[in-house]
């Protein structure tokens, strides 16, 4: 199914691993620091989980920007990390063949303590998500 | 199962919501009983209800009673981070008759009341707890993984953590086997004199060690020895070790000491190499660390005779053990020696050159600041004719009793002199006229940036830790290894000696430069989690891990290509509908629960127990469902 290129909304989804992102996310919470309120927090044990439809089917269903928080090069699962980026470079590629903003999935790395990369991660992508124009075509390169 | 059958399964259970105040932390920020009302409306949640302290004796009475009642069959608690309760409320369901893997948590304080603030942050708790309730109404029962444990653990490494290990695992009677890859034990505990602050000597900790396992009617050691080959999963790892013929002979009746190498166990080694196996249920990674080569030329290192490292110098004061008013080193006096810091360690990209792989050790080895200060304090003690000048960065003394040798340090007259990163010391040979064979020229920012030279007759290079190279158990093993090249721990805090893959536990300074308590703390909770791993003869294990569906599975085999732990998914061959077919299977025991199998299957037929892809899906739908109904209004 085609996804529709322009976001319906503005909220967000963060795929955040139990062993690193996710507990980064409390940490920010723990020292109190806001960040906006359509950052929506899944917590799984490894985002390679996901098929590359997961991620399309999300932006078909309204999710207007995807922030896979991963361990990175830390992953205490050997190999999924490469994995992970693999198949996300196969989302991007069916992202842009449909005419979409490819800045609304993004992958980064965040740790236990990355309190200042979580938040500049999630305010970017706002930033991105809040503006009329993202995800319409001939955004991708941007 | 179609999309239609899981709505009717999502609908068909009774999902209990349970929303703390936390004592006004979620309460002043988020309208908890807003969030009651709305759920309350949610298709397939059967109840409601909220609490001062959901985690309290009444709180999780209130769950238990539902659950006792019959009133719910899936729990949703939306308090503080799962971190601090989920076992808490999965417990509570146990012990109510129920079973714990029906729970699913909701985070709505440090992600929600804590960074958020009015209506907004009352929307997005409602809507997260919708998300778990939506997750919840898809949960089945779960079963943990039992499987039969030997009881025997193996011991990796016979330095300081191996060893208190070893010792502290056989004390509570579980069999031990040693593997040490020297002919002698003690490590790099052994290469030490004094050991910093309190003074005690490093041999006769050594010795005590050593002795109590060697003596251990439980422990069995092989010296010479590494593990070569692994297989099995927890509770029944199957170890096969090589032991090599001694390089040097030792035929002596009883163990003896051998000064900076270590305790020798008695005699004799094998006449020629030989190979066995070890059944174990358990293993103790403890394969410790090794002290930083500087490179030609760094500080003058290889260019002048007179540049040694740390463990160089500790071993001459030690081999020399005189008084008098000069340190002597190699027949030498010694009028003046200046000791670099942060040699080998904290070194920043584009300041400091890469080594052959390319590698950088830009973390701190923590231990160095104080070791060279308590070298420092023993040279000013015992040879106070000799003049000592620290060259630092920063001086990290951490720690109890280490401060106090800084401050020893100063008041026995080690001058101190502080360099930026990107203002190095340079090591340089002396005029003939100086009377000394080598001088560092400085810039000191204590003095504002004065360009100092210092001369001196020993040039110290105060070197840190790096880990042993142990790729070949790493990529035996699967252990996950940091960018420090450090054997990285599940959680440093909450989890801090376990590998993720289960029954393998990590010791001392093979996972990060700790000093010789901080690597006996992390043994001594190495040893008992394993001991406690292998008290009953079998463990029993979260049930995350994959499963096949049989019925959709239709042996593509592409979940076996993407397994990330080889032997946890195999396809073999069953009957199915009176025809023999091949069908993924998964080994339970060995399966990470990561997930890359589930994303690869053609027929969705396989999934992660616990955490399915529809569930996911399910917890998006409850996500965007305001906007698709507001779509609807259009």
């Amino acid at each position: 199914m085609t996804v529709p290129s322009q976001a319906k909304g503005n909220k967000i989804l963060v795929l955040a691993t139990e062993s690193c992102a996710y507990p980064g996310a409390d940490s920010v919470g723990q020292a109190h620091s806001t960040y906006p309120t359509n950052v929506y927090i899944l917590r799984v044990k490894a985002p390679v989980l996901f098929p590359e439809r997961f991620y399309l089917d999300c932006f078909r269903k309204g999710i207007a920007g995807i922030i896979v928080m991963s361990c990175g090069e830390e992953c205490p699962y050997d190999g999924a990390y490469h994995a992970l980026a693999r198949r996300l470079d196969r989302v991007y590629q069916a992202m842009k063949a449909q005419g979409m903003d490819i800045r609304r999935l993004r992958l980064t790395a965040i740790c236990t303590v990355c309190n200042r990369a979580f938040l500049n991660e999630v305010n970017q992508m706002n930033e991105l998500v809040q503006k009329p124009a993202a995800g319409e075509p001939g955004q991708e390169n941007g | 199962m179609t999309q239609a059958k899981e709505k009717e399964k999502q609908h068909a259970t009774k999902v209990g919501v349970y929303i703390c105040h936390c004592g006004g932390n979620i309460s002043d920020h988020v309208d908890v009983e807003a969030v009651r009302r709305r759920l309350e409306k949610v298709p397939g949640v059967a109840v409601a209800r909220t609490n001062m302290f959901m985690c309290s004796d009444p709180g999780q009475e209130l769950i238990a009673e539902d659950l006792k009642n019959g009133v719910v069959d899936r729990v949703v608690v939306a308090s503080c981070a799962p971190s601090l309760h989920e076992t808490t409320f999965r417990n509570a369901i146990r012990r109510a008759g129920a079973n714990p893997y029906i729970y699913e948590h909701a985070n709505i304080r440090e992600q929600v009341s804590w960074v958020h603030h009015g209506a907004a942050a009352t929307e997005k708790a409602a809507t997260l707890v919708e998300a778990a309730a939506a997750k919840a109404g898809l949960l089945r029962p779960l079963t943990p993984i039992r499987v039969t444990a030997a009881r025997h653990a193996t011991v990796i490494g016979g330095g300081v953590a191996g060893l208190s290990a070893a010792r502290d695992l056989a004390d509570r009677g579980i069999p031990v086997t040693l593997v040490e890859k020297s002919p002698c034990l003690g490590g790099q505990l052994a290469r030490l004199d004094r050991i910093a602050p309190t003074g005690e000597r490093a041999p006769e900790l050594v010795r005590a060690l050593a002795d109590a396992v060697l003596n251990h009617p439980h422990i069995t050691v092989f010296t010479d020895a590494q593990v070569i080959a692994t297989d099995g999963y927890i509770g029944n790892f199957k170890l096969t070790v090589r032991q090599e013929v001694a390089s040097e002979a030792f035929t002596g009746t009883e163990a003896c000491y051998i000064p900076f190498s270590g305790m020798r166990p008695a005699g004799p080694s094998p006449s020629e190499p030989r190979e066995f196996n070890l059944e174990t249920g358990a293993i103790v990674v403890a394969t410790g660390f090794r002290s930083y080569e500087p490179r030609q030329g760094e500080y003058g290192f290889g260019d002048f005779a007179s540049v040694i490292t740390l463990p160089t110098l500790i071993r001459k004061m030690a081999e020399q053990d005189t008084e008098g008013s000069f340190l002597e080193i190699d027949g030498r006096r010694i009028r003046s020696v200046a000791m670099i810091h942060c040699v080998g360690s904290r070194q920043i990209p584009g300041i400091h050159p890469e080594d052959a792989s390319g590698r950088l050790n830009e973390y701190c080895s923590r231990t160095c600041c104080t070791a060279t200060l308590n070298a420092a304090c023993r040279i000013r003690e015992t040879h106070p004719g000799t003049r000592v000048y620290e060259l630092y960065r920063d001086i990290r003394t951490y720690g109890r009793g280490q401060e106090e040798l800084y401050e020893q340090a100063a008041r026995d007259g080690v001058v101190f002199l502080r360099f930026e990163p990107d203002q190095a010391p340079e090591v340089v040979r002396a005029d003939p006229t100086d009377g000394y064979p080598l001088k560092i020229r400085v810039t000191d920012t204590l003095t504002f940036s004065e360009n100092l030279e210092v001369p001196a007759d020993l040039v110290v290079l105060s070197t840190g830790m790096e880990p042993n190279d142990v790729s070949d158990l790493v990529e035996m093993m699967k252990l996950p290894v940091g960018v420090d090249r450090f054997l990285l721990e599940v959680h440093p805090k909450l989890r801090p000696v376990e590998m993720p893959v289960g029954g393998i536990f990590v010791a001392g300074t093979c996972q990060a430069p700790f000093d010789v308590g901080e690597t006996c703390n992390a043994a001594g909770a190495a040893a008992v989690k394993a001991a406690s791993l292998l008290a009953e003869g079998h463990v029993e294990l979260d049930p995350f891990v994959a499963e096949v569906d049989a019925e959709r599975c239709k042996g593509s085999g592409a979940c076996v290509e993407a397994c990330l732990n080889p032997g946890a998914l195999a396809l073999v061959e069953m009957q199915i509908g009176g025809q023999t077919v091949r069908r993924a299977q998964v080994t339970p025991a060995l399966c990470l629960g990561c997930g890359a199998c589930v994303a690869v299957c053609p027929e969705n037929a396989i999934d992660v127990c616990g955490m399915t892809l529809s569930q996911y899906e399910a917890m998006v739908d409850a996500i965007v469902a305001d906007q698709v109904a507001a779509d609807a209004l259009r």
